[in-house]
């Protein structure tokens, strides 16, 4: 969960945070992929995504797969392709490709988006030379990145969490208050437990409710 | 449009998971139709039940043929959930009305019961329906209305399994009720009426629930 946030993208801008603080939940819904449970989202029309982390089992060659997604957006190729230094069979099965290879065939067809490139984590398994020629590729463009080795030095960056304290939960009941407290940042649960971000200033309050609520407090950091 | 639809079509083919239903509707309709499989319309009552299941199956191998990640970046390419779900239920439609056809005509050359046109047609008509019916079914439980496959498969198989002890308080069993008379019935129109619908409410569903 992330609230009050509101976020223009203006040339580039590089989400920031800690595992779990919320930057791939935001990327999907600013492409388009997750809707926003309130609020609203205004995108242009043409917006290029990259996930975190490409299939490794697509049965299509890329030369096919990029041709594909070319005539759904309607858009002619481009180059970034060659510009990567792709090495391998465009008319081979994806899922014959390295790592690498497969993720400049994820950057390929989102630079085919003319507006506003959602890009989570774009670098992973790039070799230094492509990882260099994805940041060349970025400048002028509209992009909304999350980054966490630091690639766009100059860009406008985002803190997700900010300062922090991050509370572990287990046997969480009441997460629904929980959520609605003031300074809580985010709330990732998964079964019985859950993860709380918190502003600094909040966590005690925060705390004190969760143990009066009668979860149990695996850690505090 | 069309380019999506060609799009998951390719990928459909390409992932040869479509191989499965449709080697099993090919094997079940060579076994139905390898002797005197009786008067025109009764003949295809066999074959328009069998492509009810059929078509079920073979809409949850479209909607599900490419993985969570892949199909995220098609929604985005695309432009939203709506084009992307209504482009799957027409590749799903176009794969059940090739079978509908191929069942509509297997029994024309095999059955030593001559055709006319009009009960080929009131036939194809028939399959057709059913074979929308089997969609609506196969994409009205298929992610991303249920994310899990084991919940995916559980209930399609359970709603066509309950689907042919109802008989004729079903939309299947108006068509197979009219067949097995040997009659043509507006009641086979309301079947396709009611498929259409279903199929047109899970593209909503799912654009809903993504």
């Amino acid at each position: 969960m992330l609230r009050d946030l509101t976020l223009e993208v203006s040339g580039l801008v590089v989400l920031t945070g800690a595992n779990g603080t919320g930057k791939s939940t935001l990327l999907k819904i600013a492409a388009g992929v997750l809707k926003p449970s309130t609020g609203r989202v205004v995108r242009p029309a043409s917006v290029g995504y990259v996930p975190e982390r490409f299939p490794s089992d697509v049965k299509m060659s890329a030369s096919s797969y990029l041709a594909h997604m070319g005539r759904v957006r309607g858009a002619a190729a481009n180059d970034v392709l060659e510009r990567l230094g792709f090495v391998g069979s465009l008319t081979a099965p994806m899922s014959e490709l390295s790592k690498g290879n497969a993720q400049k065939v994820a950057l390929a067809q989102a630079f085919l988006a003319a507006d506003v490139l959602v890009l989570d984590e774009p670098w992973t398994g790039l070799d230094p030379a492509a990882a260099t020629e994805l940041v060349s590729l970025l400048e002028d463009r509209t992009a909304l990145v999350s980054d966490h080795e630091g690639h766009l030095a100059s860009a406008t960056r985002v803190d997700l969490a900010g300062g922090h304290v991050t509370i572990e939960l287990s046997r969480v009941v009441g997460l629904d208050a929980l959520e609605a407290l003031e300074g809580v940042r985010s709330v990732l649960s998964r079964g019985s437990s859950a993860r709380v971000v918190v502003a600094p200033d909040r966590s005690d309050q925060v705390l004190a409710e969760a143990l009066r609520l009668g979860c149990s407090v695996r850690s505090v950091r | 449009m069309i380019s999506l639809v060609r799009y998951l079509a390719a990928d459909v083919l390409r992932g040869q998971r479509y191989l499965a239903p449709l080697l099993v509707f090919l094997g079940v309709l060579g076994m139905l139709f390898a002797s005197d499989a009786g008067q025109p319309l009764e003949a295809y009552s066999g074959s328009a039940a069998l492509l009810y299941p059929i078509a079920a199956w073979m809409a949850v191998v479209v909607a599900t043929s490419e993985d969570v990640v892949r199909r995220e970046i098609t929604v985005v390419s695309a432009g939203g959930w709506s084009r992307v779900l209504t482009a799957a239920a027409l590749v799903a439609v176009l794969f059940a009305f090739a079978m509908a056809l191929l069942a509509a005509v297997w029994p024309v050359v095999t059955n030593p019961h001559p055709y006319t046109a009009g009960q080929f047609f009131v036939g194809l008509g028939a399959h057709t329906v059913c074979a929308l019916l089997g969609v609506g079914v196969g994409l009205m439980f298929a992610r991303p209305v249920f994310d899990s496959i084991g919940r995916t498969v559980l209930a399609v198989f359970g709603v066509v399994v309950l689907t042919y002890p109802l008989g004729r308080a079903t939309p299947l069993g108006w068509v197979l009720d009219a067949l097995g008379h040997n009659r043509s019935s507006l009641s086979v129109l309301w079947a396709g009426v009611v498929g259409v619908a279903l199929v047109s409410a899970a593209v909503v569903v799912g654009a809903r629930r993504a």
